[in-house]
């Protein structure tokens, strides 16, 4: 497995300033504590709920867990970027060119302080980017809403504002899980290297058909 | 909404999505005329009137149109009527053609959503497809499967080229604050 080197941002805000690395091994997750608020809210809850699933997904090729980390040894937020799972339709596309944005999150208190995007930003740097589709699927039963005071739609409109700066567009796919709800949004990123079969092989992944 | 959207539809073949513009009014126009009579008499409004194309081509701050063209050619229409006063200002209208080609193939459930997305993005709270019973059942059920909920029937409302009576059905859907309902 190959292992990639490290990057770190500083970012400070007005809680204090926080540590923001990419590719973090699971070793050095396992040295870090993990904030309780990731956990189950009354109308959510949060899409890793223990240190230790960070750490399983740090051991899969090409990952790379994004830490934010407060006080030198605090997890706020992070951030997954890592191949789809084999039984999933974004797996079908060979040999491994799309990997999905699978976890963004940062606590409730350190929100509105411009961390996802500096998550988003470290996941994006990653070497074998230009070579994949980057995606993301957000299904709105996930989202904080309550934690946001924001309304599904409003929500939606934050997403789409964190990643299209990073060359995310809003595509149309038949992935029902993505249709059940008109709110639920799938965006990708083509890296610049990806071919033009690849990009309409893509195409007609969205819509479960092959040409 | 970010256009042009490409989709492709259930028999493969790739339709771009995208907002009418002004250029679009002759292909508008043949793409009316191609529709059978029978599902034009339907419409509240005679569409093969060149006033009536021209008004939705050039006045979009009320009626809201996208198209889905194919090869260049436009194979469905379909517009969000808005009020910007009074009693029905939070609500919207929608009403969807497809050429008949282009019928069963999911493109209307597309055009659908397109529109369901630029009712939220317009801070719309409901919105409204009056559909006959009987006639536009397929439309009927794509809109059951987006959650839109029949409010009202009106019966024996109106009348076929037969001279039959239909019942009209009144559906909505809420596009409220609280949407995810989970």
């Amino acid at each position: 497995m190959t292992a990639y080197a490290s990057h770190e941002i500083l970012a400070a805000t007005p809680l204090g300033e926080l540590r923001i690395r990419s590719f973090c091994r699971p070793e050095e997750i396992r040295t870090l504590s993990f904030d309780r608020q990731f956990g189950t809210h009354a109308h959510y809850r949060s899409l890793f709920t223990k240190r230790e699933s960070l750490e399983r997904k740090a051991e899969q090729p090409d990952t790379s867990v994004v830490l934010a980390i407060a006080d030198a040894v605090h997890i706020v937020g992070f951030g997954v970027l890592a191949y789809p799972d084999p039984e999933e339709r974004w797996a079908e596309l060979r040999p491994n060119l799309m990997m999905e944005v699978n976890a963004i999150e940062v606590n409730r208190r350190w929100r509105s302080q411009k961390v996802a995007k500096a998550l988003v930003q470290m996941m994006m740097v990653h070497p074998l980017i230009e070579a994949k589709i980057a995606y993301f699927v957000g299904y709105s039963w996930t989202w904080d809403l309550d934690g946001n005071r924001m309304s599904a739609q409003e929500y939606r409109q934050m997403m789409i504002r964190l990643f299209e700066p990073f060359g995310f567009t809003e595509y149309t796919t038949n992935d029902p899980n993505v249709c059940l709800k008109p709110e639920n949004i799938f965006m990708a990123r083509i890296g610049a290297d990806v071919s033009a079969e690849a990009r309409q092989a893509f195409k007609w992944l969205r819509f479960g058909q092959s040409p | 909404m970010k256009y042009p959207k490409e989709i492709v539809l259930k028999d493969c073949t790739e339709v771009l999505i995208r907002p009418l513009a002004e250029a679009d009014e002759p292909a508008l126009r043949r793409f009316y005329s191609e529709i059978p009579e029978e599902d034009r008499w339907y419409m509240r409004l005679d569409v093969m009137d060149p006033a009536v194309i021209r008004g939705w081509v050039r006045d979009q701050q009320e009626v809201i149109s996208i198209i889905a063209l194919v090869a260049g050619e436009i194979v469905a229409h379909a517009r969000l009527h808005t009020h910007k006063y009074g009693c029905y200002h939070h609500q919207g209208r929608l009403r969807i053609i497809v050429a008949p080609a282009y019928r069963q193939k999911r493109l209307g459930s597309w055009m659908l959503l397109d529109l369901i997305h630029l009712a939220m993005e317009k801070g719309l709270r409901e919105i409204r497809a009056d559909l006959v019973v009987g006639v536009e059942q397929p439309a009927i059920e794509s809109a059951c499967k987006l959650d839109f909920f029949k409010k009202a029937v009106l019966e024996d409302f109106v009348i076929d080229p037969r001279g039959q009576r239909h019942d009209l059905l009144i559906m909505t859907k809420q596009l409220h604050k609280d949407w995810g309902d989970f």
